[in-house]
């Protein structure tokens, strides 16, 4: 399965924070060690307890499309080759206060709406500068 | 503390569509300040404080060595994001003159985007790694303020069943205000629905129309105390009250607009600006005669339209179609000089400039017996914030 957006666009930099959503293959949501808050994107304090220890959980990574835009213009050349293209607001069913950016793959933009059911699908894109290879959260319209 | 400064200089460079200028973004800034300084009738060296918002390019202390001014005294920042500190430049000001650290704070903004390069444009730089927040939102393609704002504005028409009908309307009004108004980047330029219709898309929902125009300019205002502004020649425009706010986790997902884990995602972030600016100023929605409302893109207008009290969210495009925000007999004319989307972009500070103009009588799309000229800034950024300029105190 291919990356949406061209391979040459960016990545994300990894670090501890955001390491267990870009390679895990799962949709990792930050949780507060403390007080069991869980916030996304992660952050370096806990905005309930204040804590600074964190664990991660694991959402079934179902969801509806809360929101969308179609982008027409290209706002970099490299994305002259994929337009229109879509990205979504997803609303996670397990965690419903946490909403993701992504896109949705194998569907056209027309027939992107707010409220269809997607499911995460993780395509893997090498960095070649760290030789490292994250698995990078895309969706899937299902039933 | 209500009207204890006042704006009693306002100026401008002449105003170019993006890459047209012929000067320097510093030198355009230096003329809106020496235009300002001279409506005010004092001289550039009796500036002492210096107050922009982020991402102004013009440092005070080049300015100010620049112009001769012999004393600054006083300088301040809104922070964050952009077009949102407009009015919050106006808070620190007033704040500065009233508490007595400067005597003149000129507000300032300078944005020559042939010069700089425009926003929303991303850069080439190959292969870049987006970092904190930017890395759960550009790897997906969410990488300029169109996109983050149309991921907010899609949500909110679904939400209330708003049109495109809505989003015209705002383009309309603004371009037909600037057919009267010679310093318009747009003036001679006027906009039919059927053209905004059929102009391409940018982001859906965002039409060519619906997105501010590139712009190379300046604008500039004087502040200073109520108690001097009597002494200058032109009618002092009080700053009222003024409010800069943010709710609750409102940045939580990204800051600038893309705070999609916000709770109360779609927002413009108005509604603590709104809440504080009606109660500073001991007044409502009714009592304001017209208003600028800063539009980078048009729907966060009709967002922000609702988010100060104006019109409910499930009424607002009844209530735009019906005439309300049209110069000369609508309830609420709005961006009478044609705002960013038609007079110029100068970040928003035009539309402080054509506030001011309004308390004084000196529009081209002038309302009657204007007493409260409102203006809100950067719907959709934050912190974002508001002003009202009164004729009295």
């Amino acid at each position: 399965m291919k990356r949406y957006l061209p391979e040459s666009w960016p990545l994300p930099a990894l670090t501890p924070l955001n390491r267990p959503f870009f390679t895990s293959g799962r949709i990792m949501l930050q949780r507060c060690s403390a007080c069991g808050t869980v916030q996304h994107p992660p952050e370096e304090v806990c905005h309930r307890c204040l804590g600074t220890e964190f664990d991660y959980v694991a959402s079934q990574g179902y969801g509806v499309i809360y929101s969308y835009a179609i982008q027409h213009y290209a706002p970099a050349p490299v994305l002259q080759e994929v337009v229109p293209f879509n990205i979504v607001l997803v609303q996670l069913e397990d965690f419903p206060e946490v909403r993701i950016v992504g896109n949705v793959i194998n569907c056209p933009p027309e027939e992107i709406a707010i409220g269809q059911r997607v499911q995460a699908v993780f395509v893997p894109v090498t960095d070649p500068e760290l030789d490292e290879t994250l698995l990078i959260p895309h969706w899937e319209r299902v039933d | 503390m209500r009207g204890t400064s006042a704006i009693v200089g306002i100026g401008e460079s002449t105003y170019y569509k993006a890459g047209a200028a012929t000067e320097s973004e510093f030198q355009l800034t230096c003329t809106a300040i020496r235009r300002a300084a001279e409506d005010a009738g004092i001289s550039v060296k009796d500036i002492d404080g210096f107050v922009s918002y982020a991402n102004d390019r013009n440092i005070p202390t080049r300015l100010a060595t620049a112009l001769g001014v012999r004393e600054l005294r006083f300088s301040g920042l809104a922070w964050d994001g952009g077009g949102n500190g407009v009015a919050g430049a106006l808070a620190v000001a007033d704040a500065a003159v009233t508490a007595g650290y400067a005597n003149y704070v000129v507000c300032y903004r300078g944005l020559a985007q042939g010069q700089f390069g425009r926003f929303g444009q991303a850069r080439e730089r190959g292969r870049m790694r987006a970092e904190g927040h930017e890395a759960f939102r550009i790897p997906f393609g969410v990488v300029a303020p169109a996109t983050w704002y149309a991921i907010i504005a899609r949500r909110f028409l679904y939400e209330h069943g708003t049109t495109e009908n809505s989003l015209a309307e705002i383009a309309l009004v603004s371009y037909d205000n600037a057919q009267r108004n010679p310093r318009a980047v747009r003036y001679g330029r006027p906009l039919t629905k059927e053209e905004y219709l059929r102009s391409r898309w940018i982001v859906e929902p965002f039409r060519l129309y619906d997105c501010c125009q590139e712009s190379d300019g300046a604008a500039a205002v004087i502040v200073t105390s109520a108690d001097r502004a009597r002494d200058h020649p032109k009618k002092p425009a009080y700053i009222w009250a003024a409010a800069q706010g943010m709710e609750y986790r409102g940045a939580a997902g990204g800051a600038f607009g893309a705070g999609y884990n916000d709770p109360e995602f779609p927002t413009a972030h108005l509604k603590v600006v709104a809440r504080q600016l009606w109660s500073r100023a001991g007044i409502g929605p009714q009592d304001v005669q017209v208003a600028q409302f800063y539009e980078n893109f048009t729907g966060m207008v009709v967002m922000a339209i609702c988010e100060l009290g104006f019109a409910d969210p499930d009424e607002v495009e009844d209530w735009l179609l019906a005439g309300n925000i049209r110069w000369p007999n609508g309830r609420l004319p709005i961006n009478t000089s044609g705002g960013n989307l038609a007079e110029a972009y100068i970040h928003g500070f035009e539309l402080v400039n054509e506030a001011v103009r309004q308390v004084r009588g000196e529009s081209t799309s002038q309302v009657d017996n204007v007493y409260y000229s409102l203006v809100v800034a950067g719907p959709g950024a934050l912190p974002a914030s508001a002003a009202i300029l009164s004729a009295e105190r």
